[in-house]
């Protein structure tokens, strides 16, 4: 019941899922259309897994007074605030999407922006030409950023002006992209997507179950 | 409202900046109403645009006998609501019922369509440019880049298969992957530096402009 | 040296320029060119999908090419449904579409429509295959998807001429294998800086008609509808912080060979 129903349950899903993607058979397209509802219906309710899951954190931190506990007063206060406004009003709420826009916005956008200076401190102190693979890394790398930005079109414009190519900062970026990069980018396209059909296919024959978790 | 709605974001967004210092409570401040004020809002529009058109909806117009064939829907409905056994510990093991279901879905829709997009499409694609060297419409630099694509593919899924010890041609076909491999993580992190850059002059631009109106 | 040093000067490299405008061109590459070309080879009165599948932290790359793309939409006639399968940008694509849209005088349920968003990617991709109002079954706003005038003739994809995916994730490689495979739905794709490399192998095989690359690719649209706005401006401030990054990296690696070489 615990264990073998689930089981049973994800290999008749993903079969179903499988053939009737082969059939145009009408009962089968209406299969596969009840199927897609269902899985439409069951999806929004994950929320209370990744809800639970969070709060339950931090109420941990609270219990267990943890370095800096109090802080985590603030999650439940935005949390509970936004509930409060949009459950009742809705998410076009003018109050809402005023803290949407004016909180969480420059919040989440300031955020990722922190990664620039990161990325610029790495650079001088560890992007290293030690070996010939990091040395291949590091000169795509350069050429990549100077072929991105107009400036380094500017450059190769003025100081090679007697080369024959113009624009070359941009052109030699956009043949490193459709060549080299491509491939390897393929050859890892190609290996992920065996190891997914792979996968996928012992998930369906019960052979991974590890999404069961733990216990009887 | 506007007005104050921007100073709120400023100073927000110069307590996340105040982190390139050291941490300090104001980083922490602001991190962690991040977190709340994120975390509520995806409940809001995961009820608004999840539950209630794919859950409540259907479920109404089943108890009230508006739309009969919506009962079948009852099932997957009640089959969701097993994800509240999470806040029920002795309970808990419910919730493999819908995530079976889920992972049953997924694996089954995945294998014949990644096998099409991912496996079929990107081996047609690293083939097809010998099919125009067949037909003599490929220039000497298309024959170079075709075969270029080739010798990529090959090499970078020569480095990711394990299956035989990396020794003799094996081992030089792997180095060369390797190469592509560096020549493609070097590519991704030139456009990365574009894009964390880009996130930081919008802040810039909104600290500025916006807010100090500096720009004209 | 202190890596707040470092910070300062990053800082300095875009504060500098932002306040004394620089214009320098910008050339356009193939892959935004071969997008443009697509939407302006449209008949007028074709529908297209664009996806807003991205949150605030990925608003200053996918921004300014949503506003261009719905910009040259609006100018050709062709009509425009909007989504997100990511719940953070719900909120953002609806205020720019209606930015746009009053800029242009577009019409909500004639010109576009915002269908708003439905969790579970796959599901919802897979479901407006058959039928597009049995996911949404109303528009953001809460009208019924069958009642808005421009939705009367469409039911799924078979009706929608290309789907353009404004990606910050995955989301693409999501929408070419299960509606370009299952649908043979057109795609094209506007991604942020850290998955631009990922997607060359989609458009070498044609399964993305066109890409617009991160902030660069904002810019190079800007320039191809001919109305320059943020992308223009920030690629411009953008130069000058990549100078100093490719200057850091042969500076700290002129002095790690001048250590190494006297150690030795």
């Amino acid at each position: 019941m615990r264990r073998q129903v689930p089981l049973i349950l994800c290999f008749v899903f993903g079969i179903v899922m499988i053939f009737t993607q082969f059939s145009p058979h009408s009962v089968s397209q209406t299969l596969y259309q009840e199927v897609i509802s269902w899985a439409l219906i069951i999806s929004p309710f994950a929320l209370v897994l990744a809800t639970t899951t969070l709060i339950q954190t931090h109420v941990t931190r609270i219990r267990r007074r943890t370095e800096h506990w109090q802080y985590s007063f603030l999650v439940f206060v935005g949390i509970i605030t936004m509930v409060v406004i949009g459950v009742p009003f809705g998410p076009q709420n003018q109050v809402f999407e005023w803290f949407y826009t004016h909180v969480q916005v420059p919040m989440d956008a300031t955020m990722f922006s922190l990664l620039a200076f990161f990325i610029a401190s790495a650079a001088y102190r560890a992007f290293r030409a030690r070996t010939f693979e990091a040395s291949l890394l590091l000169i795509t790398a350069l050429i990549v950023m100077m072929g991105n930005v107009p400036v380094g079109d500017l450059i190769w414009n003025t100081v090679l002006s007697w080369l024959p190519l113009e624009d070359g900062a941009s052109g030699a970026r956009q043949w490193i992209l459709n060549n080299p990069n491509l491939s390897a980018r393929r050859g890892i396209i190609l290996g992920v997507s065996l190891g997914v059909i792979s996968q996928s296919i012992r998930i369906i024959l019960g052979i991974e179950r590890t999404y069961l978790g733990g216990g009887d | 409202m506007e007005l104050f709605g921007i100073w709120v974001a400023a100073l927000l967004t110069l307590c996340i900046y105040s982190f390139l210092y050291q941490d300090n409570p104001f980083y922490r401040f602001a991190e962690h109403l991040y977190v709340g004020i994120s975390v509520g809002y995806g409940i809001v529009l995961s009820i608004h645009q999840g539950l209630i058109p794919f859950a409540f909806k259907p479920f109404w117009a089943a108890v009230t006998g508006e739309s009969l064939i919506g009962l079948v829907k009852l099932i997957p409905i009640g089959v969701g609501l097993l994800f509240f056994a999470r806040l029920s510990p002795g309970h808990t093991w419910l919730i493999r019922y819908p995530i079976a279901i889920l992972i049953g879905f997924g694996s089954g829709v995945a294998i014949p369509n990644v096998l099409r997009a991912n496996i079929f499409e990107q081996t047609r694609g690293t083939i097809e440019p010998f099919a125009a060297m067949h037909a003599g419409t490929l220039s000497g630099w298309g024959v170079f880049e075709a075969v270029l694509m080739v010798v990529g593919v090959v090499c970078t899924l020569t480095y990711f298969f394990f299956s035989v010890e990396h020794r003799g041609p094996v081992k030089w076909l792997s180095k060369v992957g390797i190469a592509f491999l560096m020549i493609g993580f070097g590519s991704a992190f030139g456009n990365t530096v574009m894009g964390r850059v880009a996130l930081l002059i919008q802040r810039a631009d909104f600290l500025l402009g916006d807010w100090l109106n500096l720009i004209s | 040296m202190d890596r707040r040093f470092v910070y300062i000067l990053v800082a300095l490299a875009v504060i500098i320029p932002m306040l004394f405008r620089v214009n320098l061109p910008v050339s356009v590459s193939e892959p935004t060119q071969k997008l443009y070309d697509y939407i302006e080879a449209l008949p007028s009165d074709s529908t297209i999908i664009l996806a807003f599948d991205y949150g605030p932290s990925s608003l200053a790359e996918l921004n300014p090419m949503a506003k261009s793309l719905l910009r040259q939409c609006f100018d050709n006639d062709v009509r425009v449904i909007a989504l997100t399968l990511y719940p953070d940008g719900t909120t953002l694509a609806s205020t720019l579409i209606q930015e746009i849209a009053e800029e242009k005088g577009a019409v909500d349920g004639e010109d576009y429509v915002f269908l708003g968003f439905r969790p579970g990617a796959t599901q919802v991709i897979l479901g407006m295959g058959s039928d597009i109002s049995s996911v949404f079954e109303t528009d953001y706003s809460g009208k019924a998807t069958t009642e808005i005038p421009m939705m009367k003739d469409i039911t799924n994809y078979a009706q929608i001429s290309l789907l353009i995916d404004l990606a910050s994730g995955s989301s693409t490689e999501v929408w070419i294998t299960y509606a370009n495979v299952q649908y043979n739905l057109q795609i094209a794709a506007g991604v942020t800086g850290v998955i631009i490399s990922q997607m060359y192998p989609y458009l070498q095989t044609g399964q993305l008609v066109g890409l617009i690359s991160g902030i660069l690719g904002a810019a190079e649209y800007e320039r191809l509808i001919d109305v320059p706005a943020k992308g223009m401006l920030w690629i411009n401030i953008e130069s000058f912080v990549h100078l100093l990054i490719v200057g850091l990296v042969v500076a700290g690696n002129i002095i790690f060979f001048n250590q190494r070489r006297r150690e030795e």
